[in-house]
């Protein structure tokens, strides 16, 4: 904003105190109302839909749905989008750049727009944002919210196993792996990459071993199974789209 | 005011007198309490100005029902935790409602924080002189996130777990610090009893300072700044019109000025209206 601006914007504001009104009792009695509101509604909703207590953590067990309250859906969801991690949606993007990008624009917004316009309508870069952000924050809050939360029960359809890979089917299902990724349809469709054509990478069980051990962020360690499980496993994983379709 | 005084003052009246001048005087509590309620405020201001003093009342919500939550919980992983969820949810007077109210409370703290930014950025209250006060306010909602994600882990229940588990995963993901930043989140390399007492702290002291903090910088600058006038209030759109009308009016006398325009009746409504004033 010009000196100029700056100064008829002080003028213009001290004019409207002068023929303002008393913080008190004008403004806090409008405070009071709303927030006395949002209190009791607060109250409401916690007679009305009680808190629940959970299934007691047990860190051995990886069989979880990784869900985060629903105001952490959103990015979520942009995990879900950046899943494929190849070189146009490389994962960082919904780990770090998007997130950081979004925290920086919005701490140093006024600096950006210093214009001394205020009304939305004269500033269409300012309300296209509004509706941009506002709308995606929304639709991924959707999606998050509607997301199938179901890990997949019973077999994938897979064929072709032989008797290693059909153990490590069942480790795959009993831990869970299908509520972040996909094998041939079945299972969430993110965050984690679809799975159907793992094999097709020609890792060893060693390499496979390795990483379920240290994979890349998202995605939790699964060091705590036990060795026979984690080569059953990765025979199951390294054979997907190859030997087992 | 115009009571007379007549008589002795009734004792306990001036003993009171007496303690507030006392305390003013070293304190200037009288100044400035009328400093910040008899100030000045446009008189548009809006319903949608409410909203950061409603976030304020549930944060401050949030505290007191958090304080009885950490009178019954124990940060302990080897089921002190969970039991204790578990005991203030079941067995202590009003405590399912006390942590329905926390868990809401969060909810919807989050929803009235994003509200009000949202108002504050459609009326563009952040301009000139209100900057700073933009920027108190965006490190307010980040540290509302933060405080949703520490809280979350809590409930130490296998959807908290994981979840959390995830989300440190995220941080921990990034170029260069993110390992660092994972290892002081987890208090250590894996998830364990540390992580927990320390995600506690964090959530209990570290951020609610850091919130009260920011509020108290946030609240001095509206006090000191005013609130924000709604950018089309009755006295704006006044003034505007009044702007248009002397705009039109110079462009006719120009046009009047100009040969071989038309000449317009001196009745014409606006000029009239400017004679008026």
């Amino acid at each position: 904003m010009k000196p100029a601006d700056k100064k008829a914007y002080d003028k213009d504001y001290a004019q409207a105190k002068k023929t303002g009104k008393p913080f008190f009792p004008y403004a806090i009695y409008k405070d009071t109302v709303i927030a006395g509101l949002t209190v009791i509604a607060i109250i409401v909703l916690a007679i009305t839909i009680r808190v629940e207590v959970g299934e007691p953590v047990n860190p051995a067990t990886t069989d979880f749905i990784p869900r985060p309250e629903w105001y952490f859906y959103f990015a979520f969801e942009l995990l879900k989008i950046f899943a494929n991690q190849n070189v146009l949606t490389p994962v960082i993007m919904a780990t770090f750049m998007v997130p950081n990008i979004l925290i920086i624009l919005l701490v140093v917004w006024p600096f950006i727009d210093r214009g001394p316009e205020r009304r939305i309508w004269k500033r269409p870069f300012a309300l296209g944002l509004t509706v941009i952000v506002t709308g995606m924050l929304c639709y991924l809050t959707w999606l998050g919210a509607n997301s199938p939360a179901g890990v997949a029960k019973g077999a994938l359809p897979v064929s072709g196993l032989d008797e290693q890979a059909t153990k490590g089917m069942a480790v795959y299902m009993a831990n869970g792996c299908g509520s972040c990724h996909m094998v041939a349809g079945v299972g969430a469709p993110g965050p984690g990459p679809d799975l159907t054509n793992e094999g097709a990478k020609g890792w060893d069980n060693a390499k496979m071993i390795a990483w379920l051990k240290a994979p890349k962020a998202p995605m939790p360690s699964y060091a705590s199974l036990p060795p026979q499980e984690l080569e059953d496993l990765s025979t199951f994983l390294n054979g997907l789209g190859t030997k087992y379709k | 005011m115009t009571t007379k005084d007549i008589g002795p003052k009734n004792p306990v009246q001036k003993g009171t007198e007496a303690t507030i001048d006392y305390v003013d005087e070293r304190s200037g509590v009288k100044t400035g309490t009328r400093w910040f309620l008899f100030r000045n405020i446009p008189a548009g201001t809006s319903w949608f100005q409410t909203l950061g003093f409603t976030a304020m009342v549930v944060f401050g919500m949030q505290a007191i029902t958090g304080i009885i939550l950490a009178m019954y919980y124990v940060p302990d992983t080897k089921g002190g935790a969970y039991q204790s969820i578990e005991y203030i949810t079941n067995e202590v007077t009003w405590g399912w409602l006390v942590r329905g109210m926390h868990k809401w409370g969060a909810s919807v703290m989050i929803i009235v924080v994003f509200l009000h930014m949202a108002r504050v950025f459609i009326w563009g209250a952040y301009k000139y002189p209100r900057e700073l006060t933009w920027i108190t306010g965006s490190f307010l909602l980040l540290l509302t996130m933060f405080m949703g994600l520490t809280g979350y882990l809590l409930v130490w229940d296998q959807k908290a777990y994981w979840a959390t588990v995830v989300a440190v995963n995220i941080f921990a993901s990034a170029p260069i610090v993110g390992p660092y930043i994972g290892d002081i989140l987890r208090a250590g390399p894996e998830f364990g009893p540390a992580t927990l007492s320390r995600f506690y702290s964090i959530h209990m002291l570290v951020i609610p300072g850091a919130i009260a903090t920011f509020i108290g910088l946030h609240l001095y600058f509206i006090v000191r700044l005013g609130i924000s006038e709604p950018p089309w209030s009755k006295r704006r759109l006044r003034i505007e019109r009044d702007e248009e009308d002397a705009r039109r009016a110079a462009a006719r006398e120009k046009a009047k000025a100009l040969p071989g325009s038309v000449n317009y009746p001196a009745s014409w409504p606006v000029e009239a209206k400017e004679g008026a004033r």
